[in-house]
């Protein structure tokens, strides 16, 4: 269905002061991955890496000690240097796909997250591309999805961000 | 069960007209009346709307008879929006560190060519 690609996507767009040749490894190195990926704070360990399509991308955050958060990457395409789909989800420590493990978050996120990462260079800048959108979602979860993106793209006449603000406040 | 108020949840904030009375509501509480004004509905109309709202836990109706003041709560709705918020965070953060990572690595490799 074409109109739930388009209707349902989440996307952010960052410009890197670095060539698309190292952008690109820093995505799909262990070591170079494992610097970046996570929030700040976090320490990422590696338990598998396998770049190929259907290969995962296996890994524990770490916020505090002894306590790992499991996450994992499936791949779905790579194309070096340009493109990489992966379904991002969050797992237990076999590899398994499990929900959120905080409690705050655990009944709103979506079990698996499909995302489009695009590179592309322009005088030595490389501009990243993330389009991200759950999958194997409820019907009810793609429609929320995707009305939550068109509210914040338009927000519906400003409302809806206004709404959002109150509701932060509100605490 | 959890996951079938997360469906009443989901399926209640699809629709366009519930998400614009929620909004309505976030200005503080109010009739059935006033809320049908701006969306040229009937008084039922807006009524089955409301139901579905308050089914699913997001506004909440005063007691008495004739006015009925509806008004929201929160905390559905917030959950919703903070997986966005979070997840839009969660890549943000990372790219900050991987603007640093690649950084670090370039004048690295300039103190390197510059040795040569």
């Amino acid at each position: 269905m074409a109109s739930t690609a388009t209707e349902a996507e989440f996307v952010i767009t960052r410009v890197f002061d670095a060539p698309r040749e190292l952008v690109w490894k820093a995505w799909t190195e262990p070591e170079r991955l494992a610097q970046w990926w996570g929030p700040k704070g976090c320490t990422i360990r590696v338990a598998k890496l396998e770049m190929r399509p259907g290969g995962i991308f296996h890994y524990a955050m770490q916020f505090q000690p002894g306590h790992d958060m499991w996450g994992r990457f499936v791949y779905r395409e790579i194309v070096a240097p340009e493109r990489l789909v992966f379904v991002n989800s969050f797992s237990d420590a076999d590899g398994g796909i499990t929900r959120a493990p905080f409690s705050q978050l655990k009944q709103m996120w979506p079990l698996e997250v499909l995302n489009e990462v695009t590179l592309s260079e322009q005088k030595g800048k490389t501009t990243l591309t993330l389009r991200g959108r759950p999958i194997n979602a409820t019907e009810e979860e793609r429609k929320m999805f995707a009305s939550m993106h068109e509210s914040m793209r338009q927000g519906f006449g400003g409302t809806f961000d206004k709404l959002v603000d109150c509701l932060a406040k509100a605490g | 069960m959890v996951t079938d108020t997360l469906s009443t949840t989901f399926a209640a904030l699809a629709d366009p007209t519930r998400r614009a009375i929620l909004a309505r509501l976030a200005l503080g509480e109010t009739t059935v009346s006033e809320l049908a004004k701006p969306f040229k509905m009937s008084g039922p109309a807006v009524s089955k709307h409301l139901k579905v709202l308050e089914r699913a836990g997001l506004i909440a109706r005063g007691r008495e008879a004739q006015w009925r003041p509806c008004r929201l709560e929160a905390s559905p709705l917030r959950d919703v929006a903070s997986w966005v918020e979070h997840y839009r965070r969660f890549w943000e953060h990372s790219f900050d560190r991987l603007d640093d990572y690649l950084a670090r690595l370039q004048a690295k490799e300039r103190r390197r060519a510059r040795k040569k």
